[in-house]
């Protein structure tokens, strides 16, 4: 199980501003070990938001994004004690979910 | 008046200590006329230090949400709002495991990877001291006591050291201490430490048959030494720094050129920037390349062709570039004298 996002999502007037910091290896398969055998990649594919339960997010990432990714990002609508949901799946199917309450 | 300088600067690298002690005894009775001793409430605006041992530490607390909230105002422009940022300093938070906490030890220092300030905490003090009297960087001791505290506690929650309830005082930080994932990683070097030890000099110092002369590996050429213009000009003309006079010539003459040929004719072909004729500098010595040799009918070719090609692998893993430009002459010079340990 990997380990959980630290998520903050904070009200400015009617914005939500959303941080998330994901904890994942985010191998790209194109790396070598010392032993000089490829890496398998690994990496996080789908990440989506939803805010109180309605999808304000879909993201499709690839390998260029780095090891423990940081996302920030606004919608529109939210107010302070609403809920925001974080969702990531791997290319490996290994999935995980975290919730935050906008201060 | 030289000696009062002296006697300034070792006071301002040092600590408190020589403040309260030095201070009035120099300002009062060494030197009447200058200075004044200072006053109890201004050695106590100096005397801000943390130890180890938590000693210096004043009493507050503050708790991780507290730290959230002025992390968040004055931290997190910098830092990042999770102490992950990477743009100026390395990041503050990250690379901990929780097998690290358990063990005290953090695993991934022994790797090549980018290092985090929480990884490499030994002593916690060294972290409350540092952004109580350095941060924020725009407005260092702006920050209040508790407020210090609360900072301090938001960024091991953030570590996941501490937990989100958790309130750090100065009754609590001990125990906080005791959760850091590097603190078993400080290893206190002997021999800096024994005053009446040898230090850590490994050297020996030579009785006989010592070396004449040092050889100069490399030296700034005459014609380049004014390219910065006058560096005695450029400094002050206080303090340890001074700049050589750099319009003069210089009194550094060129090595004499050596007078074995064959050692010329190596320093010529760059064989003495890797080799040295005894003890492995870059590439291996000429004596253990002879003594490998050594007996070998054909040691001669062998030896002069690998001169030439190059090669890895027979000596360790640093290759040794290929000779392409030595003459065969130049060559079986080097050789003989290769085989022969220098003679």
């Amino acid at each position: 199980m990997a380990d959980p996002m630290k998520i903050r999502a904070n009200a400015m007037g009617d914005k939500v501003i959303v941080k998330v910091l994901m904890s994942h290896e985010m191998e790209t398969g194109q790396r070598k070990d010392s032993a000089g055998k490829t890496i398998p990649a690994w990496f996080i594919q789908q990440v989506s938001a939803t805010h109180n339960g309605k999808t304000v997010l879909n993201a499709q990432w690839g390998p260029a994004v780095s090891k423990n990714p940081f996302l920030e990002f606004r919608f529109s609508g939210g107010k302070a004690g609403d809920k925001v949901q974080v969702t990531w799946t791997d290319n490996k199917g290994e999935k995980r979910t975290d919730e935050a309450t906008v201060g | 008046m030289s000696r009062c300088i002296e006697l300034a600067s070792a006071c301002l690298g040092a600590t408190a200590l020589c403040l309260t002690l030095a201070a009035p005894a120099a300002a009062q009775q060494s030197f009447p006329g200058i200075g004044r001793a200072a006053t109890p409430a201004e050695i106590a605006a100096w005397d801000i230090d943390v130890r180890p041992d938590f000693k210096g530490l004043p009493k507050g607390s503050g708790t991780v949400a507290r730290g959230q909230k002025v992390w968040d105002e004055k931290c997190a422009s910098c830092h990042g709002t999770f102490g992950e940022s990477n743009e100026v300093f390395p990041p503050i938070v990250g690379g901990t495991t929780a097998e690290d906490i358990q063990r005290g030890r953090v695993k991934a220092l022994t790797e090549p990877v980018g290092r985090t300030t929480l990884m490499k905490l030994s002593s916690l003090s060294a972290l409350w001291d540092y952004i109580n009297r350095a941060m924020p960087w725009d407005r260092p001791k702006s920050l209040s006591t508790d407020e210090v505290y609360a900072v301090v506690a938001y960024i091991l929650h953030l570590g996941d050291i501490l937990p989100g309830d958790f309130v750090l005082s100065d009754a609590t930080i001990r125990q906080a201490e005791q959760r850091l994932p590097n603190r078993n990683g400080k290893v206190k070097y002997e021999p800096l430490w024994n005053l009446k030890g040898k230090g850590d000099v490994t050297n020996v110092a030579c009785m006989k048959d010592c070396p004449v002369g040092a050889i100069l590996a490399s030296y700034l050429p005459d014609y380049a030494r004014d390219a910065h213009g006058n560096l005695a000009l450029q400094t002050r003309a206080v303090g340890p720094t001074r700049g050589v006079d750099t319009s003069a010539p210089s009194l550094n003459a060129p090595p004499p050129p050596p007078t074995d040929p064959a050692l010329a004719l190596a320093n010529r072909h760059s064989c003495m920037a890797c080799h040295r004729m005894e003890g492995k500098h870059v590439g291996p010595a000429f004596k253990d390349v002879a003594a490998r040799y050594a007996g070998k009918p054909d040691a001669a070719a062998v030896l002069a062709a690998k001169v030439k090609s190059g090669g890895a692998g027979n000596w360790g893993q640093i290759p040794m570039p290929p000779n392409t430009g030595l003459s065969d002459q130049d060559l079986a010079v080097l050789v003989k004298w290769i085989l022969s340990g220098g003679s």
